[in-house]
């Protein structure tokens, strides 16, 4: 199979990641975790929007995944094509939609951040808002001044970046590691195929499979 | 959104290490030199080009000269693209070039005009207009992560990526690779048996024809 074909011909896996994404963020009860980061928050907030060819579902809302409106459209046989997440890790807190045949990030709103690592209080903001200014020393400092808190904004920024990415590696990675396996049919889909029809799941039977299957791949 | 404030929407591009520039030595100095090679050249209404595509500083559209402390923000180096092109509306250039057909048959009394004559009065019509507008102008800022080799792209758009792409390959002389399923899994390392498995996967059917009556019956 030539590249462009595993590229273009598979893009699909990005929307079954999304599911499973969803899949996995809705029994395990929005706590999702990887052996990386640990727990997490993951769910989908905001919007999703569901396709097959030009047919498209877009629902709005505060928990978009838990219309009724998101299960019957993936019973008609639409995918989801994006969805907005958020995420939560710690005492960081950030949002942003992930679009699945591209696996690319939007709108990412990262949290503001202290030099600890933890974002400010509203106590805090009002202190540094109601301090008087310092004087400044010229136009040289000034412009220095700016110059580091340019950088440091970014390197932040980036930290920030490269965290949610990750998360979302190594999420792709266990993911990966069901997809390319026998245990996708094995135990992945039937899992689906039950929460889809709103059959009872036992889902720590599902974590147990599914955690074996993962680790199995990570040890070879 | 731009890669200093406010929310971040990006395509990922992989940069393959093996092809990539070696961060090492005076490797700076070598960037600085690529992308002075480079630079965002305004549009010429009287040229040829319809659009045209460089590199600028970040947040700085109007400035193409690079140094050091805009560019590198310690692994990573921060550019702006710039693309402009000349958007003449249709209906002013249709108007307009009916008006200079008519003119031009008059003074040359006659009827019509062949192949040749329209598309010059069209291509001369487009010019003249273009003195009278600005090119639209797309700044899109890109981040080089030198050390794990990504490259994000601050947009979504497909063919302003690959215009990018173009232009990264012709300054660095390195190919990048666009985000998708599979570039990303074959990043995270695909074993031969991956490899085989990925290139026979066929979409997962949800619905069956089992599932599918008790769906309906529950309703």
């Amino acid at each position: 199979m030539q590249l462009a074909d595993k590229i273009e011909k598979r893009r699909f896996i990005g929307r079954e990641f999304l599911l499973w994404l969803w899949f996995e963020s809705e029994i395990f009860e929005e706590t999702l975790t990887t052996k990386k980061h640990g727990d997490f928050g993951f769910w989908i907030e905001k919007e999703i929007v569901l396709s097959a060819g030009k047919e498209a579902t877009r629902i709005k809302g505060t928990t978009p995944a838990h219309a009724r409106e998101a299960k019957e459209a993936l019973r008609l046989g639409k995918m989801p094509e994006r969805a907005t997440f958020r995420l939560v890790l710690g005492e960081r807190e950030s949002g942003f939609f992930l679009k699945a045949e591209a696996l690319a990030l939007g709108a990412l709103t990262l949290p503001a951040v202290l030099d600890d690592g933890t974002a400010p209080t509203l106590g805090e903001l009002g202190a540094e808002l109601s301090a008087p200014k310092k004087k400044k020393k010229g136009a040289e400092d000034e412009a220095e001044r700016e110059a580091d808190g340019k950088a440091e904004a970014f390197f932040d920024r980036m930290d920030l970046t490269q965290e949610v990415e990750g998360i979302l590696q190594e999420l792709y990675r266990d993911f990966l590691a069901l997809r390319l396996g026998a245990s996708w049919e094995k135990i992945v889909v039937p899992a689906l195929r039950d929460w889809l029809a709103g059959d009872e799941l036992d889902a720590d039977r599902y974590r147990v499979s599914r955690d074996k299957a993962v680790a199995a791949r990570a040890s070879r | 959104m731009s890669l200093f404030r406010g929310s971040l929407t990006y395509a990922r591009f992989f940069v393959d290490p093996a092809l990539s520039e070696p961060t090492t030595g005076n490797f700076a100095d070598r960037f600085l030199e690529k992308l002075a090679a480079h630079p965002f050249e305004p549009l010429d209404p009287e040229g040829e080009a319809a659009e045209r595509i460089g590199w600028c500083r970040v947040g700085e559209p109007f400035e193409t000269s690079f140094i050091y402390e805009d560019l590198f923000f310690n692994e990573f180096m921060n550019i702006g693209f710039r693309l402009d092109r000349w958007v003449v509306p249709p209906s002013l250039l249709k108007a307009k070039t009916r008006e200079a057909e008519t003119a031009y048959l008059a003074k040359k009394g006659r009827e019509r005009l062949t192949k040749k004559e329209k598309a010059e009065l069209k291509d001369m019509v487009a010019k003249k207009l273009r003195k009278q507008l600005a090119p639209t102008t797309r700044i899109v800022d890109l981040s080089w992560s030198l050390n794990d080799g990504i490259v994000r792209f601050f947009t979504h758009s497909t063919s302003v990526g690959a215009a990018m792409s173009e232009l990264f390959r012709t300054t660095f002389g390195v190919t990048l690779v666009p985000e998708a399923p599979y570039t990303t899994a074959a990043r995270l390392g695909l074993t031969a048996d991956e490899e085989t498995a990925w290139a026979d996967l066929e979409p997962t059917i949800l619905v069956t024809e089992e599932t599918a009556p008790r769906e309906r019956g529950a309703r």
